[in-house]
């Protein structure tokens, strides 16, 4: 960049002023890049902790409004980059047991694998099939795992309020080589406390999962979203996630995050 | 066979544990089965029969280290596939399905990269979906052959490694064998008119040893695995004392295994293979190698896995034998299923012998209403050739209600 602005030894004036917007253009595209990825990376920074426990409560309410409940323990151990994931249904009874397995990588896609009881078989989830929902919920097997601020180009859109607290909008799209159903997605960061209120996510140019956080808490000196209303606009249904004893920094073993240790029943 | 009452110390520890908190997670069902035949069998006129299963399972978890699972079986029917004794069963080599079984009952130590498990447990090797090679420490109840269920072994387990190798060693010192159709029922498929008496079985003495050593890359899982010990299928030995009287007697053959399986996600679909080649020291067992290629792919609310089974004989041995694993080879596989909604879903599975002289299918609909009740229907269509192990099965397409209530 530098050695663009500073090329040509005595250039016209409107060749100059063309020059000069050209480089102020990229100087302030690059700046708010840069703006926007320290904005996502300090949001990731201030959400940091060892390891985190909570107890989740969903319910899934199909485009003709029923109701389906659902309930699961969720541990994670570490955060963005290296952090490793275990969900596992505690209800409803028949579902009891099933349980996910996310490790996720700084440089790549996360690997997953699943746990049925029902039929004694782990099955890893390949990238193929990241689209897919769930069991049964509006989260994606790809929406489970963590963005590393590593894996995305952004930008800066603007700012916009979200129920009245001004926030950073900001793109994200995945670098080459990043594997995702999304096209792009975009995230609103609270100014006061950079905490992502909503996501929005694209194929192409098609709004396809909106993510909104809510009921926010400072748990153990961490700002977390208590509620996450996952919509799929495609099949105009929504799954409310409501976290419950929210811990941080819980003692865990890093051998209870392996494909071993999913296979045992809790 | 080993039948016992089940001990206090197991309900002590599951009430016990229960007042934990916590630690402790249960899990269970009732379940009733309705399944029609519209056809009768040679030497099996019933057309209807009625199931009931009861299964409970605990799990306690007392601190970092140890962990305990335990799980009970009760059975009731009305076509005699049950045995009507008030027993208990632990080791699972009746020939009818066990009224009250020990489901499993076992305790988990882990430490670091090193798991160990003991007790009655289930053990599943190998990658693929519809046949498994590989998967040598799980005996199955084949009962009704085509409506299988994975019976637990008493093993000793250990797993050593990390996310990325892992090396995992079975020692079983109790053979389990699989259970088989009973010789007066349908799925037996033997000519009427002929007083088949069943011997009392030979199971193997000595212990079952296999070792499997497991990676996880960035781009691929695969395995290679070796297995010493008996079949879990059995060959049979037929005596004729006197004219249309047979009796029959069940024997396991001594089995070497060497196996590998590998799963390959591509960028369109998932690509699963799984091989196994087989020896054995008794005489009369055939050598031979089993292998799966299927392709997998998940699309919306919709899955698809497709392959091919096939079978190379390298020395023929057998001459009377029961073998599904090898009856479901030289055939084309298929599994689809559909989430229709959060309550709702359908599946079809089918096997078509690539000569053309056997084909199963099934499709099942299962819906759940509210927290606890799920229904299934579910038809099961066989057809082909007496000769074929599929199309031997023809008479026995069937339906399937059964309503569960899980807790």
């Amino acid at each position: 960049m530098n050695k663009t602005c500073g090329a040509g030894s005595k250039p016209a004036a409107a060749s100059q002023a063309a020059l000069l917007l050209t480089c102020l253009f990229s100087l302030t595209t690059a700046l708010a890049a840069e703006d926007a990825r320290q904005i996502v990376a300090e949001s990731q920074r201030r959400g940091r902790a060892d390891s985190q426990r909570y107890e989740g409560s969903l319910g899934v309410i199909s485009a003709n409004n029923k109701v389906s409940k659902k309930h699961w323990q969720s541990d994670r151990l570490g955060s963005y980059g290296n952090s490793k994931a275990l969900i596992r249904f505690t209800e409803p009874a028949e579902v009891k047991g099933v349980a996910l397995l996310v490790v996720n990588h700084p440089e790549r896609s996360s690997d997953q694998w699943m746990w049925t009881p029902a039929i004694g078989r782990d099955r890893r989830i390949a990238q193929q099939d990241r689209s897919t929902r769930f069991f049964g919920t509006d989260f994606s097997f790809e929406d489970l795992e963590e963005r590393d601020v590593g894996q995305f180009d952004y930008s800066l859109q603007g700012e916009e309020a979200i129920d009245g607290a001004p926030c950073w909008r900001i793109e994200s799209k995945p670098k080459e080589g990043k594997s995702s159903q999304y096209t792009s997605s975009r995230v609103w960061i609270r100014k006061d406390n950079y905490v992502p209120v909503q996501y929005e996510n694209y194929v192409k140019d098609k709004l396809v999962r909106r993510l909104a956080e809510k009921d926010i808490q400072n748990i153990q000196g961490i700002w977390t979203a208590r509620q996450l209303e996952m919509t799929d606009l495609g099949r105009k249904s929504r799954t409310i996630l409501k976290l419950e004893n929210v811990r941080y920094n819980v003692p865990m073993k890093d051998a209870d995050f392996t494909v071993q240790a999913l296979r045992r029943q809790m | 066979m080993t039948r016992r009452v089940l001990g206090p110390g197991f309900w002590a520890l599951a009430f016990a544990a229960g007042a934990l908190g916590q630690s402790f997670t249960e899990r269970g069902f009732l379940e009733t089965d309705f399944i029609g035949y519209p056809q009768t069998a040679p030497n099996d006129s019933g057309q209807a029969i009625g199931e009931a299963l009861f299964r409970y399972e605990a799990f306690y978890k007392l601190d970092s280290d140890w962990q305990f699972a335990g799980g009970i079986d009760a059975r009731a029917d009305t076509h005699e596939q049950v045995d009507r004794a008030w027993e208990l069963s632990w080791d699972d080599r009746e020939s009818r399905r066990p009224s009250f079984e020990v489901r499993q009952l076992n305790a988990t130590y882990s430490k670091k990269k090193l798991t160990l498990v003991l007790g009655k447990q289930f053990i599943r090797w190998g990658k693929a979906d519809i046949l498994n090679p590989t998967d040598r420490f799980a005996p199955q109840d084949y009962l009704s052959v085509v409506d299988s269920d994975f019976l637990a072994i008493s093993a000793a387990r250990a797993t050593y490694g990390g996310q990325s190798n892992t090396i995992d060693l079975v020692w079983a010192p109790l053979f389990t064998p699989s259970r088989i159709p009973l010789l007066d029922q349908r799925w037996s498929n033997l000519p009427s008119g002929i007083a088949l008496t069943e011997l009392p079985p030979s199971f193997p003495g000595g212990s079952q040893f296999g070792a499997r050593w497991n990676h996880i890359g960035s781009v691929a899982e695969y395995s290679l695995s070796f297995y010493d010990g008996h079949n879990n299928l059995p060959l049979f030995n037929f005596q004729e004392p006197q004219p249309l009287t047979v009796d029959v007697e069940r024997y396991y053959p001594q089995m070497r295994m060497y196996g590998g399986d590998a799963a390959i996600p591509l960028k369109g679909v998932t690509v699963k293979a799984e091989a196994a080649y087989f020896t054995s020291a008794t005489k009369t067992e055939d050598e031979y190698a089993l292998y799966v290629v299927q392709v997998e792919r998940q699309a919306g609310e919709w899955f698809f896995i497709g392959g091919y089974a096939g079978q190379v004989v390298t020395e023929h041995r057998s001459v009377f034998d029961f073998a599904p694993d090898r009856g479901l080879t030289s055939a084309f596989l298929g599994r689809a299923g559909c989430t229709i909604d959060t309550n709702r879903s359908v599946a079809l599975e089918t096997a078509v012998r690539q000569n053309g002289k056997g084909e199963w299918a099934k499709l099942e609909y299962s819906q759940a209403f509210g927290a606890h009740w799920r229904a299934t229907a579910a038809f099961t269509l066989i057809r082909g050739d007496e000769s074929d192990f599929l199309g031997q099965y023809r008479r026995n397409s069937h339906t399937m209600l059964a309503l569960r209530y899980s807790f």
